[in-house]
């Protein structure tokens, strides 16, 4: 585990990991989640839907952001503030996705960085774009 | 730049960050007056306030604001 100082960091630092998505990931969100939705679910209603297979929960792809910043960026010091993301390409089993984060911005006075975020699939597709307000304590 | 200036500023940053526009801010509100004025969004109105005028705060003066009045007053003592 990463663990920066608010001092480390600098503008245009970033971190990235890669994870597959395994279909024990999508039966695990939904047992957190209650989410029963077919088309992250049911095989057939997903390619019904014109998809090649069952759809990973936009908010599982999302969910990485906790390690990306709690781990990686700045890691053991993260305190998250907000997210915003955009879920531009579906996600599916068997993906293998690279999370990134980009500090775009440090705000000295209450210790926070501005994350850049996006995570691409194994063609480098992006399959999420966003930003990330984390504190740094 | 003027008080009312400043003043007027102030309010299009808090209708942003609170995304409400019947806000009317006094000198004399606090936190205690604004629903949804927490420490997250105090911390975003601070990041708000030092892009829209281009100013740094540390982190005493911040901890000692009691009021808006004494942040529009902080902020005409670092613009001028």
């Amino acid at each position: 585990m990463n663990n920066y100082k608010y001092e480390d960091l600098k503008v245009g630092m970033s971190e990235s990991f890669t994870v597959t998505i395994t279909p024990e990931m999508l039966d695990s969100f939904k047992g957190i989640t209650g989410d029963i939705n077919p088309l992250h679910n049911d095989e057939d209603f997903a390619k019904a839907k014109g998809h090649q297979g069952r759809v990973a929960y936009g908010m599982l792809t999302a969910s990485f952001l906790s390690t990306l910043a709690g781990v990686y960026i700045p890691g053991e010091r993260s305190l998250i503030q907000q997210v915003e993301t955009k879920f531009a390409n579906p996600v599916y089993i068997g993906d293998e996705l690279t999370v990134k984060g980009e500090i775009v911005e440090l705000v000295e006075s209450v210790q926070r960085l501005e994350l850049k975020v996006v995570i691409t699939n194994q063609n480098g597709k992006k399959v999420l774009r966003g930003k990330m307000g984390i504190l740094v304590v | 730049m003027t008080r009312e200036q400043v003043f007027k500023d102030l309010t299009e940053i808090f209708w942003d960050v609170f995304d409400d526009e019947d806000i009317e801010l006094t000198d004399e509100t606090t936190a205690d007056d604004i629903e949804d004025w927490d420490s997250l969004e105090q911390i975003n109105l601070v990041v708000a306030c030092e892009k829209k005028f281009n100013v740094k705060f540390d982190m005493k003066e911040i901890q000692n604001l009691k009021n808006v009045g004494e942040m529009v007053d902080t902020i005409l003592a670092k613009v001028g």
